[in-house]
């Protein structure tokens, strides 16, 4: 069965602070709710590459993209893209929780509220929806006003993956959402991953292979801002076709 | 779309107010610098630092006591309240590290950094005036060394907890008494930052006039005598600034011009010896 | 730690002597509020406290004195300064740690501490020279002419436009105070972790609403701490004020009248009291203000030290 391409990474690159070449004519092809990770060892630029998608570099001066990344017939990367629809299309999770400083209620409800989303029920009905995908509902449900600083590490996680899926994107940006977990909540993370993909499209960044061999359909193994080698998780962990990556597989570097 | 747009020109909106905020505050800054150099270097000549002051009313004259006045009050004061400060500074960071006792007085300090400097004048004038019988540079010098002594405390007492606790570790070692581990390696460490903070210091209390008004209060005559009433360019600025005659008031500027000069190099090179070392 | 050092006798010496310079601070406190005291006592006899605090009556002749005219001119022109100088500050906080390129922070943050070096006697003599005058000949006339038939507010543009009253003073105050609030804030700004603005960013917020959202909540402990530390350095401030506020020991109804502050009253009369009941009488204005800083300047140093608690997290 084909599956759909939702975004085509099409040579891209990409330069920091003027001229640092960080990444070296990628090209992707990302598929429609399927996971796919990007591995490598650290420095490769597998971070740098996911920032792409959701123009994350425009942040900070001096960066710049060449080649394209067509997402929905469109490039991503031109000027043209107005970068707030963007980015509530294609949401993100950080390595560290970044609850807002406010209640659990209005974290999740503040995507929304940017949108013009007002009415409580509609925000209610929403909130809940993502709190249940985000398995997080039934340990927050009682204390929806409580400051979201109150909730654990790996609750806050949780709350950011809901905080982030509240605006029903079609692509979700995972940035080595585990790093800093306890192996408990690193797992529900995982499975929570594999249920999300059903909904929606997945790109992880994990500097842990084990985990990319877990959860994702198809990996990415980057190093030194290329990409060495794609393919389906299966054959890049069982059979890689290229040494380099037989040797990160391995464990032999990284 | 449109709702996007809104939002847009909302934000653009309430950012260009704070642009403008900014550029608000630069042109105060321009604005009275630049008058103070005007109207300062006007007023300037020789003569303003040669000749002691005329009669009232009379012209010509010069401001000599005072610049003597002043550099002798602030120097007594750096000599008491900068080393009241540092030492000070070292009991919270070394032998009280950790200890409630260094937070009380590593707050009661900061408070005391902001504390009205004329309230200070009437501290010292009721201590070292009233019962001598007469004003004296003294007690202007101490009041001085007042306000100093909190402000260099904190800067020295940050300045030492920087510096990582495996250097002390290492002069341990080799078998130093603690002293001799903080005056020989710690200070060594934390000179720069300890050195800025008492520029710094020296160019907070170089502006102030309050505390010396009714300290040393002033004097028309040139004098060293620091027992006595001692000129001081501040006060002389003030009490020329409210008088009556034009040439005291040109005076008054020349004065502001010198003193904004020299408290402006301190801050910057404070700041330049910061920026240099931990490059 | 500290205590197994002193076995060796210069380490006794030098902990000694340190630690006696540190205990200056503690001393000092107790020594101005005792000798404050003790000055004031006579006061204190003759008038009582509630009393003097109640009274306006300033009359060196008829030996009846009260702080309220000055209290209230101290409240007065803080609070204006403050209403001026808070906006101004945190849009400059803003505008340096969100909005500046690169290039221009340094210059601009320099420019901040530079007039934040300003000694007050400068800011006096231009107040004084420069902006009293054009206070007098254009702003003030300006502002009378626009309200003049509005019903209450025409009554705070009441009176002569010397360019020395209330407002004037006020506004030097306020152009004081704003590098100093703006540092803290620009200090407290600069705590907000780069990931949580990002995740702001990444749900698709414009700039502004970074900061309205999550930069300005996430800050507040240390911004509010900033805003009452320049108001307790407000309080204090003597020379910028006393050269274009007039004496006036009078409860002003306009922002056109002279006024009297208690630092202001200081600075004028201290040295001229000529009787104990005057000076005692001052000595107890000191007083009054050094509670008032006092309990102002601890209040921001307990919402600056909560906010450090939480960053630390």
């Amino acid at each position: 069965m084909a599956e759909k391409v939702e975004i085509e990474v099409k040579n891209l690159n990409f330069y920091y602070a003027g001229n640092i070449h960080a990444l070296k004519n990628i090209n992707l092809t990302i598929s429609e709710k399927k996971v796919t990770a990007l591995i490598g060892p650290s420095g490769c630029g597998k971070t740098t590459c996911l920032r792409c998608f959701n123009r994350m570099h425009d942040l900070y001066p001096k960066n710049r993209y060449e080649g394209e990344i067509i997402f929905d017939g469109k490039d991503i990367l031109s000027d043209e893209i107005d970068l707030i629809s963007l980015r509530s299309r294609i949401g993100m999770v950080f390595q560290k929780p970044t609850p807002f400083p406010m209640s659990i209620f209005d974290n999740i409800a503040y995507g929304l509220r940017l949108k013009g989303i007002k009415k409580r029920d509609e925000l209610s009905e929403r909130i809940e929806k993502a709190l249940r995908h985000a398995v997080l509902w039934d340990e927050v449900k009682d204390k929806l006003n409580a400051s979201a600083y109150e909730l654990s590490g790996g609750q806050q996680q949780r709350l950011c993956i809901a905080r982030a899926l509240a605006t029903n994107p079609e692509i979700l940006l995972f940035d080595e959402p585990t790093s800093a977990l306890d192996p408990t909540a690193t797992s529900k993370i995982e499975e929570l991953i594999i249920e999300l993909k059903t909904e929606v499209t997945i790109i992880i960044v994990t500097h842990n292979m084990q985990q990319a061999a877990r959860v994702s359909d198809y990996t990415a193994f980057m190093y030194l801002g290329e990409i060495i080698e794609f393919g389906k998780t299966d054959k890049i962990f069982t059979a890689p076709s290229n040494k380099l990556t037989e040797e990160y597989i391995t464990g032999r570097f990284g | 779309m449109k709702r996007e747009k809104l939002r847009k020109i909302e934000g653009f909106m309430a950012l260009s107010l704070s642009a403008l905020a900014a550029f608000f505050g630069l042109f105060w800054l321009i604005f009275i610098l630049g008058d103070v150099l005007v109207h300062g270097m006007k007023a300037l000549n020789p003569s303003l630092f040669i000749n002691d002051p005329a009669p009232a009313g009379v012209e010509g004259g010069g401001l000599r006591n005072a610049f003597i006045g002043h550099l002798m009050i602030t120097s007594f004061a750096t000599l008491i309240g900068v080393p009241v400060g540092v030492l000070g500074g070292t009991f919270l960071a070394e032998y009280a590290r950790g200890r409630k006792i260094a937070r009380v007085i590593s707050i009661l300090s900061d408070i005391m950094v902001s504390v009205p400097s004329i309230v200070i004048g009437t501290f010292i004038y009721a201590l070292l005036v009233k019962p001598v019988g007469h004003f004296n540079g003294w007690a202007g010098a101490v009041a001085l060394s007042i306000i100093m002594i909190p402000v260099v405390l904190r800067t020295t007492e940050d300045m030492l907890s920087l510096v990582p606790w495996t250097l002390r570790e290492a002069a341990f070692a080799l078998g130093a008494p603690y002293y001799k581990v903080i005056i020989q390696v710690v200070y060594r460490g934390a000179a720069t930052g300890i050195l800025t903070g008492i520029l710094l210091s020296i160019a907070r209390v170089a502006g102030e006039t309050a505390p010396l008004m009714f300290t040393a209060f002033n004097n028309s005559f040139f004098s060293v005598n620091m027992k006595g009433p001692i000129s001081s360019l501040t006060v002389t600025i003030f009490q020329y600034a409210m008088g009556p005659y034009e040439n005291w008031h040109a005076q008054a500027w020349a004065a502001s011009f010198v003193i904004t000069i020299f408290i402006l190099i301190l801050t910057i090179l404070g700041r330049l010896i910061i920026k240099w070392r931990y490059r | 730690m500290a205590t197994t050092f002193k076995k060796n006798p210069g380490d006794l010496v030098f902990s000694i002597i340190t630690g006696v310079a540190s205990f200056s601070v503690i001393i000092l406190i107790i020594g101005v509020l005792y000798v404050l005291i003790s000055e004031s006592s006579l006061s204190i006899g003759k008038f009582g406290i509630w009393k003097f605090l109640a009274s306006t009556d300033w009359d060196p002749v008829k030996e009846s004195f009260g702080a309220l005219t000055n209290i209230y001119g101290t409240i007065i022109t803080t609070f204006l300064s403050l209403i001026i100088a808070i906006p101004v500050a945190i849009g400059i906080a803003i505008f340096i740690t969100e909005i500046s390129p690169n290039f221009l922070k340094g210059p601009i943050g320099i420019a901040i501490e530079l007039l934040a070096a300003i000694p007050s006697i400068i800011y006096g003599m231009w107040g004084l020279f420069t902006l009293s005058p054009i206070m007098s000949a254009y702003i003030e006339p300006f502002l009378k002419k626009i309200t003049a038939h509005i019903p209450l507010i025409e009554i705070l543009f009441k009176g002569t436009p010397m360019g020395i009253d209330i407002l004037t003073a006020s506004i030097i105050l306020s152009i004081m105070i704003i590098p100093f609030t703006a540092s803290i804030s620009r200090d407290s700004f600069n705590l907000t972790p780069a990931l949580v603005k990002e995740s702001a960013y990444a749900l698709g917020a414009t700039k502004w609403e970074v900061v309205k959202n999550v930069v300005i909540p996430y800050s507040k402990l240390g911004v509010f701490g900033g805003i009452v530390l320049s108001l307790g350095r407000a309080l204090g401030e003597t020379m910028a004020v006393a050269f274009v506020l007039g004496n006036n020991h009078r409860i002003a109804t306009s922002l056109l009248d002279a006024a009297a502050t208690i630092t202001v009253t200081l600075a004028n009369e201290f040295a001229e009291a000529d009787k104990d009941i005057y000076l005692s009488s001052l000595f107890y204005l000191a007083l009054v203000l050094f509670v008032m800083s006092f309990i102002t300047l601890a209040i921001a140093k307990i919402f600056l030290l909560r906010a450090e608690r939480k960053y630390s997290r």
